[in-house]
């Protein structure tokens, strides 16, 4: 883009344009905006980083790593087991497995919506010692697959053509 | 550029508005009555439709098209303000679909993970990703020479897409919430059942008109935005040397149309 600029002879084009100056309110508002972003960066890689990127325990591993976890708060990781769940009016008792180890959870609270057998768990809570296999936790979170298959498999073909 | 040709990018975005429209209403027909509940989500699974696309647009299209115009404007043999324009709409939309990508997730977390928010890889590394290119905007506001400004803002879309590896690979490089991508994954194998797979797709292929007629109008918004400024520039050029001089000089003239390019 090329500015015409009368007379004088100086050709001001976009490259040339001087930098506006900004006003000492508008520079304390970018200053302010940059402070409140630096301070979102910190926050998030605090939050973010400041524990193991790994997000939980599997149970194999917390098995692995009992006497150093100890009676500490983790997120255990695991499939519900088929057949343990035991709803109760505080919350639900159930087993996860992992890696040929199961646990056994007591949690309070109510499950979430998608809380079902055989489906991946992670629970947020502790072992009640060193010693034990039973996990007292306050929260279940669902880790459900990235797989979607129609709920009512027979009424459509997969996507290699064969009913499921 | 002449006319001619502001008259035919006008054409062009309509038509891709209009194309965005319709299949974003298909999508909404498609994702909401004609595919079954999905085994496990029910219903919930219609959110696949909206959010992965979302997701898309914002990683891969918009900051990928960031990225690669802030190489293109460094890069001398083609540097060019076109680039820094197209970089900084991308930015712009990427953002607002960034905002998106997190809010559906976590209308859709609530419901199957049983939590609003967690700090997930995944999740964090995209809310940093909305807050570095938010920097990014905020630079752009700094005054400064147009090549300036160009410069600072290719370096620093540079620096944050650094993010967008992190946030692709951060469900298969650590053990997060988060489930493995339905279409990007290691294996780049589609786990999703017939119609609800293809209306996916078109929910892919609608966010991504989306984006691009965004991008086209906020380009134009940009160039024009540059324009007036220049005439300005000659405006303020003019009183000053009618101060100093004498009578005023004829009125500037800038001799290229709106959505001028290079």
């Amino acid at each position: 883009m090329t500015v015409t600029v009368p007379a004088k002879g100086a050709a001001a084009t976009p490259s040339a344009r001087p930098a506006p100056r900004g006003t000492r309110r508008g520079r304390g508002r970018l200053l302010l905006v940059f402070a409140l972003l630096a301070g979102a960066i910190a926050y998030l890689l605090a939050e973010g980083l400041g524990s193991s990127l790994d997000y939980f325990d599997t149970v194999a591993q917390a098995i692995a790593h009992k006497q150093r976890i100890g009676t500490e708060v983790i997120r255990l990781e695991g499939l519900v087991v088929p057949g343990s769940i035991h709803r109760s009016a505080r919350g639900a008792d159930f087993e996860v497995s992992g890696g040929g180890y199961r646990v056994i959870v007591h949690n309070t609270g109510s499950p979430p919506q998608l809380f079902q057998p055989d489906i991946p768990v992670v629970v947020v809570g502790h072992f009640t010692s060193a010693a034990s296999t039973l996990f007292v936790s306050n929260q279940i979170m669902v880790k459900h697959s990235a797989t979607y298959i129609a709920a009512h498999p027979t009424r459509v073909r997969g996507p290699n053509g064969t009913s499921h | 550029m002449t006319a001619g040709a502001v008259q035919r990018t006008k054409a062009v975005t309509r038509w891709v508005g209009l194309a965005a429209l319709v299949t974003t209403g298909l999508t909404v027909w498609l994702g909401l009555w004609v595919t079954p509940p999905a085994k496990v989500q029910g219903t919930l699974a219609r959110l696949l439709y909206i959010h992965p696309p979302i997701a898309w647009v914002a990683l891969y299209c918009a900051f990928g098209v960031a990225a690669l115009s802030s190489l293109l404007y460094l890069w001398r043999r083609t540097r060019s303000l076109f680039w820094d324009r197209l970089g900084a709409s991308a930015v712009e939309v990427g953002v607002i679909f960034t905002a998106l990508t997190l809010v559906t997730g976590s209308l859709w977390g609530r419901p199957t993970w049983g939590v609003w928010w967690t700090w997930t890889a995944r999740l964090t590394s995209t809310a940093l990703l909305l807050v570095l290119f938010l920097g990014y905007l905020a630079l752009r506001r700094v005054p400064a020479a147009p090549e300036v400004r160009a410069r600072r803002s290719a370096v620093a879309a540079l620096v944050a897409f650094v993010d967008v590896p992190i946030v692709s690979f951060s469900v298969d490089w650590w053990q997060t919430l988060h489930q493995r991508g339905t279409v990007l994954n290691p294996g780049l194998t589609l786990k999703v059942h017939g119609s609800m797979a293809w209306t996916m797709g078109l929910g892919f292929l609608a966010m991504t008109l989306v984006f691009v007629w965004m991008v086209m109008v906020r380009y134009r918004i940009e160039a024009l935005a540059d324009q007036v400024g220049d005439e300005e520039l000659e405006i303020s050029l003019s009183e000053r040397w009618a101060e100093g001089d004498g009578p005023a000089p004829a009125p500037p003239r800038v001799p290229e149309p709106a959505g001028g390019g290079r």
